[in-house]
């Protein structure tokens, strides 16, 4: 069974559609990548796809209507790691982490050692008890997944998640990213930057292409037509270098 | 934080023992009657009220992720002082008079509490309406009441404008338990609910569409939050007026104190309002000799200043 079923969904605004009919399906333990342009309604369909907007159309988490799957069910099926960090007050990483706890009827042990696990396995343990509000941009979207490991939900989905990181930053994450997929995570993830997605370290990774509210096109990562679809979706030229037995997509301007 | 945690606690502990014991000496059957009709109740009311409009006004900073959100942001002590002035000015007008147990201004504050959070309540329960819009529109009704409150007062007489102004300040007068028994199981129920939602608040503050993703179904906690904390505060300022800043003033105290955990700082934010209103109410029985200052004065002249100290604090 698919753990997320996206059939013809559409959300609409004050008569505007955000997106239109779009179809998408996650089966159980994959890796999508969903790439698009600014504006192209990514994160309305994870919003839509966690019964966070009305939408038109099916959506579906592990076969059930998201709309009608109470709190906490629904956090145990997905997942999400928002694009913004909102965290206003200087609140430890520790009860951060724990606040993910929230869908366990749980001891305070029980508790502690399962956000211990997920901070380890994020490796910022070692910032357990500093304000998540004084931690850097990467430090804080560590957390962030750390976060999402405690929830420990079979989905995860991530909004940019390497966004203003440096490029150490990025490999980091992304390779944490792969190794919650390799014990058996789905995971769909938004992001700009198809290069990130050799840290995955699979071809087989599936890309899903959005712009202007729909899906353009669907491929995999280690497909020969990868580059044509993402400098069209970008609407740039794009040229592929080969690095260490690696292929990298290389914009070079406006197409 | 475990130390501070236990000497906010010990201080506001030994506050509210030591209150009833402070001031002009207790002897004979006048001393015994002062102590235990006068003062020992003034003293639980000081606790009750102090704790409930301290703990609404976290719950409401954290459901509005707003450090000025308090009950006095979302209307209901604007309504509650517009039922009291209704009570006051309109009610003698149209015959309606006290009768039973409990006066006319502290029934007609309790309803206005409770309508006008109710509105705001329904607003936010409807899931479509963002945190601010749900401000928003507690700050538009709270001015509304507020000009209906001014017109009133206007057109009162100057007996009815004494009265109106005394209510308006905030008072703790309290002659036997009859006052602590009226709002004892309002407080009891705000003060279990409230802090039976720790966690789910303790969620939202990794912001509003994370904490609905890990479970928290939000809309209903917001408008329980508002439409148990209305119950609450408008129980309290029905019977001693709209104390001014507690519900803003404590909850920063505790959180600069303790910090934003909310399992601390909810629990932490019941006892020390119970002992900064204690604290309040002794000092305003004291500061002025033969007469008494309204509590609501003492709370922001001691708590705006002791907020603004210890933001510096924090920010050097």
């Amino acid at each position: 069974m698919s753990s997320l079923e996206l059939t013809n969904v559409s959300v609409t605004a004050r008569g505007k559609a955000l997106i239109e009919d779009v179809s998408l399906k996650l089966a159980a333990a994959e890796f999508v990548a969903l790439l698009g342009p600014n504006g192209a309604g990514k994160t309305t369909l994870f919003k839509a796809a966690l019964g966070l907007l009305p939408c038109t159309g099916d959506a579906l988490l592990d076969g059930r209507d998201v709309r009608g799957i109470p709190g906490r069910e629904r956090a145990g099926l997905a997942a999400w790691l928002p694009q913004q960090s909102r965290i206003t007050e200087p609140i430890s990483v520790f009860q951060f982490v724990q606040a993910a706890r929230f869908r366990f009827s749980e001891t305070q042990p029980e508790s502690k050692s399962a956000v211990e696990e997920a901070l380890e396995a994020a490796d910022v343990l070692k910032f357990r008890d500093r304000a998540v509000t004084q931690l850097s941009g990467g430090e804080q979207q560590r957390v962030g997944v750390a976060a999402l490991i405690a929830q420990d939900a079979p989905l995860m989905l991530l909004d940019e998640p390497a966004n203003h990181m440096d490029p150490s930053q990025q490999i980091e994450l992304y390779s944490l990213i792969a190794r919650q997929w390799r014990k058996g995570r789905g995971v769909l993830c938004i992001t700009h930057d198809v290069n990130m997605l050799r840290h995955v370290g699979s071809e087989e990774v599936r890309v899903v292409g959005m712009a202007d509210g729909r899906t353009q096109f669907e491929t995999t990562y280690g497909a020969t037509d990868l580059p044509y679809h993402v400098g069209r979706l970008f609407n740039v030229t794009m040229d592929v270098v080969e690095s260490g037995g690696q292929r990298i997509l290389v914009h070079q301007g406006p197409a | 934080m475990k130390m501070k945690v236990l000497l906010l606690t010990l201080a506001s502990l030994a506050i509210v023992a030591l209150s009833p014991w402070i001031g002009k000496s207790l002897d004979g059957d006048a001393g015994a009657f002062i102590l235990t009709e006068l003062r020992i109740p003034r003293v639980l009311m000081a606790v009750l009220v102090g704790g409930t409009m301290s703990l609404v006004g976290a719950c409401y900073q954290t459901i509005f992720a707003n450090p000025l959100a308090a009950p006095s942001t979302v209307g209901t002590t604007a309504g509650a002082t517009l039922g009291a002035l209704i009570a006051v000015v309109v009610a003698p007008a149209l015959g309606l008079s006290f009768t039973g147990h409990i006066p006319l201004t502290a029934m007609f504050a309790f309803a206005g509490a409770l309508i006008v959070s109710f509105m705001i309540a329904a607003i936010a329960a409807t899931g479509r309406a963002r945190v601010n819009d749900i401000l928003l529109a507690g700050i538009a009704i709270s001015l509304a009441a507020g000009a209906i409150s001014a017109g009133l007062q206007y057109s009162a007489d100057q007996l009815q404008l004494y009265a109106a102004i005394q209510w308006t300040l905030g008072h703790l007068p309290q002659v036997g338990y009859r006052g602590v028994a009226m709002i004892l199981p309002f407080v009891l129920i705000t003060w279990v609910v409230l802090l039976a939602q720790m966690r789910g608040l303790q969620t939202l503050l990794g912001g509003e569409d994370r904490a609905h993703s890990q479970g928290v179904n939000v809309p209903y906690l917001r408008s329980l939050v508002l439409g148990i904390g209305a119950l609450g505060v408008g129980a309290c300022v029905a019977w001693c007026g709209p104390i001014a800043f507690i519900g803003l003033i404590v909850p920063h105290i505790v959180r600069l104190t303790v910090g934003s955990s909310r399992r601390v700082m909810l629990p932490m934010s019941v006892v020390t309002g119970a002992g900064f209103l204690a604290a309040c109410d002794t000092i305003s029985r004291l500061a002025w000799p033969g007469r008494e200052l309204p509590v609501g004065v003492v709370t922001s002249a001691i708590g705006a200043p002791l907020l603004v100290w210890l933001v510096v604090r924090q920010s050097r």
